[in-house]
């Protein structure tokens, strides 16, 4: 890694969350297709969101409905 | 989108049929600990009600109950008095402990089977409770429910530009904290 991976390192989730220009974008896109360790750390930043897409979400206990029901009278 | 017009418990109601599920997991990620998960939420319907004049529709009911929620997570975290940082202490520039964390070894390719499967899951619910408060708050909001950045910047009072700064954190720190699960794991 260098100092260059650093510093798109740091742009890596404005870049995934489209907020920069489009020379940043194709500058970025073009150092991940040639930096094997920034291209991992972008790949594994997407295996985590879907990893978060999928994941269980608890729901509110029965209980704990009734009581807000109860406050909201 | 629920209107400011409606008559507020009637509002509220609904707000708890639509949304009371993603309220409950956003406050038992932010507490850890499901009664006072519990309290947080039921403390922020009884605020909503009784400040239901401050809301105006300017922002949609579920991203109003959202910023309620979180503001009483974060007070009953600190009543707590166990976790640091707490929200106001964290720095919001990116910086070299920042990049040493994206230098942590890559994951071994995952296959979907492994993605996907329970032992998976729970260390991704392990790993995230190692997150500091804010960082919980920002990438569960983004990443688990899947608001943009600028609904979680309203949720939380900031900018979209620092939402990113703790969203970047708490990747690069749950990648760190499960590239031990996914050690092993053929490529």
């Amino acid at each position: 890694m260098t100092s260059d991976c650093d510093e798109l390192g740091r742009r890596l989730t404005d870049l995934r969350d489209g907020a920069l220009g489009e020379s940043d974008c194709a500058a970025i896109e073009k150092h991940l297709a040639e930096c094997p360790s920034c291209g991992d750390l972008h790949r594994d930043f997407e295996d985590l969101a879907r990893l978060c897409r999928e994941s269980d979400r608890p729901r509110m206990p029965l209980a704990v409905r009734r009581r807000i029901e109860e406050a909201l009278k | 989108m629920a209107g400011a017009s409606e008559e507020p418990r009637a509002l509220l109601y609904r707000a708890l049929d639509e949304h009371g599920d993603r309220l409950y997991a956003f406050a038992l990620r932010m507490t850890r600990d499901p009664d006072l998960a519990a309290d947080a939420v039921q403390e922020a319907f009884t605020s909503a009600l009784r400040k239901f004049d401050t809301f105006r529709g300017e922002s949609n009911v579920a991203t109003w109950l959202h910023r309620i929620v979180y503001s009483k997570a974060v007070d009953l975290i600190r009543q707590r008095g166990k976790e640091t940082p707490l929200p106001e202490d964290e720095e919001a520039i990116l910086g070299p402990e920042d990049d040493r964390l994206a230098r942590t070894p890559a994951w071994a390719r995952p296959p979907d089977e492994i993605l996907q499967n329970r032992q998976t899951k729970e260390a991704l619910e392990a790993a995230m409770k190692q997150l500091t408060p804010l960082q919980r708050a920002v990438f569960s909001l983004r990443e688990v429910d899947g608001m943009s950045t600028e609904e979680v910047a309203s949720v939380l009072g900031m900018e979209p530009g620092t939402v990113r700064v703790h969203l970047h954190r708490g990747r690069l720190r749950l990648r760190a904290l499960l590239s031990e699960h996914f050690r092993g794991v053929p490529s």
